[in-house]
């Protein structure tokens, strides 16, 4: 693997992370809140919000992290995989999505076997919960495979 | 493998709790006027000390066995016979140990726990008598309903009221924290019940269709202490947050403590669990910690050997690694000193002895049982 391909997948790891995070934290703060609704309290809308955009800073790099540690081997496990398929961008992302859905499941139950609570993310409680943040690890793979993508159709610069 | 997972169980809740500690570490050294003594130890996490008449302390051992120790402080090598089994994994064992009020009498010991498998669980109070240094003619009066999975936030707190009923705290199970505002589950409520489980026809919610008579108060996270203070004639019951919002509560029948709708806490991960920290219809703690201390046993003191303390609380603290002095104040709670802390380690239970020393249980796979008396005898 050269340096440049090298630097450009670290990049789009990152980002792929970053999106992936993203959403989870989204995600979860939307599972929570409706818990809580659910209860009977009225929850404003810029309360809602706000509240969903706290838990990006204060559950975010926790489950950033917990996100690369997933996606790592998910990736490339699916970069593997992809070199026994038929070519076919279509297939490929949906093997790195699949490949992220499943790391970041894989994550979920590390952590609560490691951690002394039961579950360690609320919303990954019930089945819903865990299905809805398991398309944060599908978007992390997903982002990955189509930087890619977009990073091999660009023309390729060469010295004169 | 899976010593790899306990060792990391075993840290985790120390790492969420660190900036706690760093606080209290910035705390005035204490002037000691105290001196602490070892009264007995070996003991495997010892969680809760009763004192009998004669002189001597029944201590339970969360890995499920009570304990005798003689009045000279000598361990007795054999448990007591006669304790129900129980579901011991995590936080799950054996819990407290009260005597009745009229033990020379009636012989009765009550006794909580974990109850069940770890795929369904529940806090159980049992009842027995104690003949011959054992119990005997045990029955459990009360199972929590309903069951749950996991090994993690049981309550299991009692404490009995003048009228000879008794209140018991339950906890959220961790994964049932909205379960704590159902008025049809036991889970993250306090019950009051008579010394045979049956409910008193005055519990604040008897005849109120789809409330478990048994309900005294709701919204309950963890309740890990509950006193009554019969000068006060007020009850106190605290709980254990999450990642701060442990509470000192005054319990009153009927009264929604608010969990997990209002808390000052937010979840292990960062995660806010409620954009609320008060509601209209929930009453206020106490006293709130922010961050957490994780506190465990509470004792209100009443004793000769330390007056400064008489009608004050001592909160033991496991993570917090100290015990808090709380004044109780008109509207609220003033922690006002922790005590303890050169001892280093983390404390499971506070009690106030018959002879006015305070006892202490460290919360460790060797556990102490220490006693606080004065530097000076009085």
């Amino acid at each position: 693997m050269s340096l440049r391909l090298m630097s450009r997948s670290v990049l789009y790891f990152v980002l792929a992370v970053l999106a992936a995070s993203l959403l989870g934290s989204v995600i979860q703060s939307q599972f929570n809140l409706a818990q809580i609704a659910a209860l009977g309290a009225e929850v404003p809308p810029a309360l809602w919000w706000s509240t969903t955009l706290e838990d990006m800073v204060g559950f975010g790099p926790l489950y950033a992290a917990m996100m690369a540690v997933a996606l790592l081997p998910a990736l490339l496990v699916a970069a593997l995989v992809c070199r026994w398929l038929p070519p076919g961008e279509a297939l490929r992302l949906t093997v790195f999505a699949a490949a992220g859905a499943v790391g970041i499941f894989a994550a979920f139950q590390l952590a609560n076997m490691a951690a002394p609570m039961p579950t360690l993310i609320a919303a990954t409680r019930g089945l819903g919960g865990t299905l809805a943040m398991m398309l944060s690890g599908a978007l992390g793979g997903w982002v990955f495979a189509r930087l890619h993508s977009l990073d091999q159709r660009l023309p390729q610069h060469t010295p004169a | 493998m899976t010593r790899f997972f306990q060792i990391v169980r075993s840290h985790f809740w120390s790492g969420f709790t660190l900036s706690g500690c760093a606080l209290l570490f910035s705390a005035a050294a204490h002037a000691a006027d105290y001196r602490v003594e070892t009264v007995a130890e070996g003991l495997s996490h010892p969680w809760s000390l009763a004192f009998l008449p004669d002189g001597r302390m029944l201590v339970t051992e969360r890995t499920g066995t009570l304990r005798l120790i003689e009045a000279d402080g000598q361990l007795r090598e054999t448990p007591v016979s006669g304790v129900p089994e129980a579901f011991v994994s995590g936080q799950a064992g054996l819990k407290d140990v009260v005597l009745a009020p009229d033990f020379e009498d009636s012989r009765e010991v009550f006794i909580s726990y974990a109850c069940g498998t770890r795929r369904a669980n529940a806090t159980c109070l049992a009842r027995g008598q104690w003949q011959d240094d054992a119990l005997a003619q045990v029955e459990v009066v009360f199972r929590a309903s309903p069951d749950k999975t996991g090994d993690a936030h049981y309550g299991a707190r009692l404490a009995f009221l003048p009228d000879d009923t008794l209140v018991l705290t339950l906890g959220d199970g961790f994964d049932y924290r909205e379960a704590a505002q159902d008025p049809g589950s036991h889970i993250g409520k306090t019950v009051r019940l008579h010394r045979d489980g049956s409910v008193p026809e005055d519990n604040p919610f008897v005849g109120h269709e789809g409330v478990l008579p048994e309900v005294y108060t709701l919204g309950h996270r963890n309740p890990q202490a509950i006193v009554y203070d019969s000068e006060g004639e007020r009850l106190l019951a605290h709980e254990h947050g999450p990642r701060g919002g442990d509470e000192i509560n005054l319990l009153e029948p009927g009264k929604n403590y608010g969990w997990p709708l209002v808390t000052h806490g937010k979840d292990y991960t960062g995660a806010r669990i409620t954009p609320f920290e008060s509601l209209p219809g929930f009453e206020p703690p106490l006293l709130d910690w922010t961050p957490s201390i994780a506190p465990a046993g509470m004792t209100l003191y009443r004793g000769k050997l330390f007056p400064q303390w008489e009608g004050q609380l001592l909160v033991a603290a496991l993570a917090g690694m100290r015990v808090h002095r709380v004044v109780l104040e008109r509207d609220g709670a003033r922690d006002v000193e922790q005590l303890f802390g050169e001892l280093n380690e983390r404390f499971r239970d506070v009690r106030t002895g018959p002879d006015g020393a305070v006892y202490l249980l460290t919360d460790s796979p060797q556990g102490r049982v220490l006693r606080v008396m004065p530097a000076i005898e009085r």
